[in-house]
């Protein structure tokens, strides 16, 4: 049985509707930034897909891949160490909580 | 496989110069944050970033209207677009440096004043890595690089929000700023994804030209599936309506320079960003049925209403802002969208119109920020009454403070009037009277928040007896330069236009590159 392209696309597409659902809706502040990841590695299975099942298939979508896990390691890093600031502050991760500046 | 092992020395590494000068400047100001003492003045550190953009900005002058060149397999190119950007992100950088200096300057207190800024020595490098990004942005002629810049500048201003980590409203911005930020990484990505599927490459030239091919033999949608993600990613990072709502909390909650410096670099480098990416990538494509350029007959609407939307958005919720910063934060929404109108209109002169009113935009904004820290700083709020009686107080500084404003506002001899003026022409040259109806109607509308600061400053009289507000010799700088180059912009702006049409070659941009 052969996996076509169409099924890794469709995978992925899953996968990125699934984690800018999370991403909008969770309350927890850690949840979103895993939904946030969730939509990068569709976009690294994308790339992968397309690398060595798309029309022009090529090493230049691994390499993508590589560059976008490296890349979202970073955010992540920076982004928990400000939710931890932002915890010490107020003694919350939930979102709805965040809410100060609003007016 | 000869070519692979070329040594790597053998590289034209002068042409990025610039960017490796900046680079080596950060490196050296992180090592020697390391080496100071705990406790001890940074601001040294800050000259130090300050020489390294002079050097960095001649020698991009020094590259502007030479051949394009490109290094690294074609993954950089150094052109006369990128060259304009570098110089905008340079100018830009150097000016919120030095309202960084002045931020942190005697009694270390930041400019809200709530809690001062202790790690000082992150200030003043990581400005210098997030122009690092933009640079490389501006550069870019491939996905992979165009994302690792956009990606150096996004982590730098992430962390440049948060600085003031025992500042509530800060940390919830910054957090706020990573969400989107992240969310909007991901979507502009989904999109890359697509472009690199349909055309097997990651160089954008190559992008364009498999693109056209993608489109005729049935991929169609997924061009117009990457051409809508690509955009929604793009309008995030600009700040463009329905995008925006990360803006006002974390133009607030960041430290007035990290404001400017977000206001002006960042925004400058989403349009560098839109510039190469979608004009690259999608100018090739065609109607199969008349043969008419997509870009300019369809996909352009798409950019057009999210331009009128941020218009409207952007200087209608300004109305009801108390607190400046915010209030400015509107304002640059709405800009977002005036500075799309060149796109949406895609005349041959979009890159001049853009880049005239990036560069007015620049001044106005720096300047207005500058004026906005030390009241701030002097009164201790933020809050528009902090102007109150300015005019009595500090009567050049109102002048100064008044002059950005209309400028803002777009009237008439200022620099911001000329830019807005050409963006008008340009969208009435292709007949889009909407777009043009809705760009005046809502300045009009824009006059009412801005002459809400200038009544404060000139009607309403502060206390008695208050001392004027002192104006650090840093500050003075960018506001003098700022001040003199919108009101030389708005009387004498012929000189700079033919610097925009002749000196930079912006269709360079296209050249496909010589061996």
């Amino acid at each position: 049985m052969t996996v076509t392209l169409a099924s890794y696309l469709l995978v992925a597409a899953f996968l990125f509707c699934i984690g800018l659902y999370g991403a909008l809706t969770k309350r927890n502040a850690v949840v979103v930034l895993l939904c946030i990841e969730l939509m990068l590695n569709a976009v690294n299975l994308n790339l992968v897909a397309f690398s060595k099942y798309g029309p022009q298939p090529g090493i230049a979508g691994q390499v993508f891949s590589l560059f976008n896990i490296t890349v979202a390691a970073a955010e992540a890093a920076v982004g928990v160490a400000i939710l931890i600031a932002l915890y010490r502050r107020r003694s919350t991760v939930n979102v709805d909580e965040m809410d100060t500046l609003k007016r | 496989m000869d070519e692979a092992v070329k040594n790597v020395l053998d590289w034209n590494w002068g042409a990025m110069a610039p960017e490796l000068v900046i680079l080596g400047a950060a490196t050296l100001m992180t090592i020697l944050d390391l080496l100071l003492p705990a406790g001890r003045d940074r601001r040294p550190l800050a000259w130090l970033g300050l020489a390294g953009i002079l050097v960095a900005a001649f020698l991009v002058w020094r590259n502007v209207q030479a051949e394009p060149t490109h290094i690294l397999y074609d993954m950089y190119r150094v052109d006369d677009f990128a060259n304009a950007f570098k110089l905008v992100f340079l100018a830009g950088a150097a000016f919120a440096l030095l309202l960084a200096v002045a931020d942190v300057g005697p009694g270390g207190e930041a400019s809200s004043g709530e809690k001062a800024i202790r790690d000082r020595g992150e200030y003043f490098y990581l400005l210098l890595t997030g122009l690092l990004g933009a640079m490389m942005l501006a550069s870019a002629a491939d996905l992979i690089v165009l994302f690792v810049g956009l990606e150096v500048l996004a982590l730098s201003s992430y962390i440049l929000v948060a600085l003031r980590r025992q500042y509530l409203p800060a940390v919830e911005g910054a957090f706020k700023y990573v969400v989107n930020g992240g969310i909007a990484s991901a979507i502009t990505l989904y999109g890359m994804s697509f472009l690199y599927g349909l055309t097997g490459s990651t160089n954008l030239l190559a992008v364009g030209e498999g693109l056209r091919d993608a489109y005729v033999s049935g991929n169609a949608y997924l061009v117009y599936v990457a051409f809508f993600f690509l955009v929604v990613g793009v309008a995030f990072k600009i700040a463009a309506a329905p995008f925006h709502m990360w803006a006002p909390d974390v133009y607030q909650g960041a430290p007035t320079p990290v404001t400017a410096f977000l206001a002006v670099v960042s925004k400058a480098a989403g349009f560098a960003l839109l510039l190469r990416l979608l004009l690259t990538a999608f100018l090739g494509l065609a109607n199969p049925l008349d043969g008419s350029p997509l870009l300019f007959s369809e996909l352009n609407v798409y950019v057009g209403a999210v331009a009128a939307a941020s218009m409207i958005i952007g200087n209608t919720v300004a109305l009801r802002q108390t607190n400046v910063k915010r209030m400015m934060a509107y304002s640059s929404i709405a800009h977002a969208g005036y500075l799309l109108v060149p796109f949406a209109s895609l005349t041959t002169m979009v890159f001049s119109q853009m880049m005239f009113y990036l560069v007015a935009y620049l001044f106005m904004t720096m300047g207005a920020f500058a004026v906005i820290q030390l009241v701030a700083r002097d009164r201790g709020s933020e809050d528009l009454r902090a102007f109150a009686g300015l005019f009595r107080r500090s009567p050049l500084l109102a002048l100064a403070m008044t002059l950005f404003l209309l400028s803002l506002a777009g009237l008439p001899l200022t620099a911001g009037f000329i830019g807005k003026f050409y963006l008008f022409l340009s969208a009435v040259g292709r007949e889009m009277y909407a777009l043009a109806a809705i760009m005046v109607l809502t300045s009009v509308v824009s006059f009412v928040y801005y002459f809400a600061v200038i009544r404060q400053m000139f009607l309403r009289t502060g206390e008695e007896g208050d001392p004027g507000v002192r104006v650090p010799p840093t500050v003075g700088t960018v506001i003098a330069l700022s001040a003199a180059a919108t009101v030389l912009l708005g009387l004498l702006p012929d000189p700079a236009l033919d610097l925009l049409a002749h000196t930079f070659n912006f269709s360079e941009m296209f050249l496909p590159l010589a061996e």
